[in-house]
């Protein structure tokens, strides 16, 4: 297999749809095929990864959990636009660890460093 | 005849949108001029609502595209692979009972039921996926 440079856009909420769900999923599945994957926050993507979150009181699943497991996977450049957590006033309220918080530029310099994505 | 060139145009789809999106009508047209114009569509990957174009339950009225004859087409005529992943199906009612949508009752039998590692897969030997 050739090795890719995979990028994972997220750019919705965590709980509205399946659609962050679904991008945690294949996160897993290409990581644990030894691909070079990267993820990406940006607009409301971000609040993905913020704190205390309570997912069951609207009958979700507490999906978030798993994120904790990505360095299992080599899964290790996640990328988060700082401009997207300050416009919604969330640039302490990062849960997740070892996450990259940049700017636009670094932002889109790592992402043109993919050459393929797939977007949630 | 000159493999060069067919080898740096293998393409790969991710339709992610049901059968009634526009995204979904872009992703079959495009897929036909890819083949059209000498790209190997290494195949298409249905994920999320997308599995839903595999619904023989859905008719949609002759007034208006008709998208699921367009995917037999793909595969029968254009001979391009349609990959159908199984979680997705069966979240989307597509797969209660695997041996029913396997006997053809639920799914046409055009689409291939395949895990995620087949989007791997796909990923790995295309030199471009497009996803709409």
């Amino acid at each position: 297999m050739s090795q890719n440079q995979i990028a994972i856009i997220n750019s919705r909420a965590p709980f509205s749809s399946s659609h962050a769900k679904d991008a945690l999923d294949i996160a897993l599945l290409f990581g644990s095929y030894e691909q070079n994957v990267s993820l990406f926050f940006l607009g409301d993507g971000v609040f993905q990864l913020t704190e205390q979150q309570l997912p069951e009181l609207i009958s979700q699943k507490d999906f978030i959990k798993t994120f904790s497991a990505l360095p299992f996977y080599d899964i290790e450049n996640i990328y988060v636009s700082s401009e997207c957590l300050a416009e919604r006033n969330l640039s302490h309220s990062i849960a997740v660890a070892d996450v990259k918080v940049v700017v636009r530029e670094n932002f889109a310099n790592a992402l043109s460093n993919c050459n393929q994505s797939f977007h949630f | 005849m000159n493999t060069d060139i067919e080898d740096k145009n293998k393409v790969a789809f991710v339709v992610t949108t049901p059968p009634n999106y526009n995204l979904t009508t872009t992703a079959i047209n495009l897929i036909k001029e890819a083949v059209n114009n000498s790209y190997h569509v290494l195949g298409v990957f249905f994920y999320q609502q997308g599995v839903l174009n595999a619904s023989k339950a859905l008719s949609i009225p002759s007034d208006e595209f008709q998208t699921i004859s367009q995917w037999l087409s793909i595969k029968n005529e254009f001979k391009v692979p349609l990959y159908l992943c199984a979680t997705a199906a069966e979240k989307h009612g597509l797969l209660s009972d695997e041996a029913e949508s396997l006997s053809g009752q639920l799914i046409y039998s055009e689409f291939d039921l395949t895990g995620l590692g087949s989007l791997v897969e796909l990923s790995s030997e295309a030199d471009k996926v497009i996803q709409l």
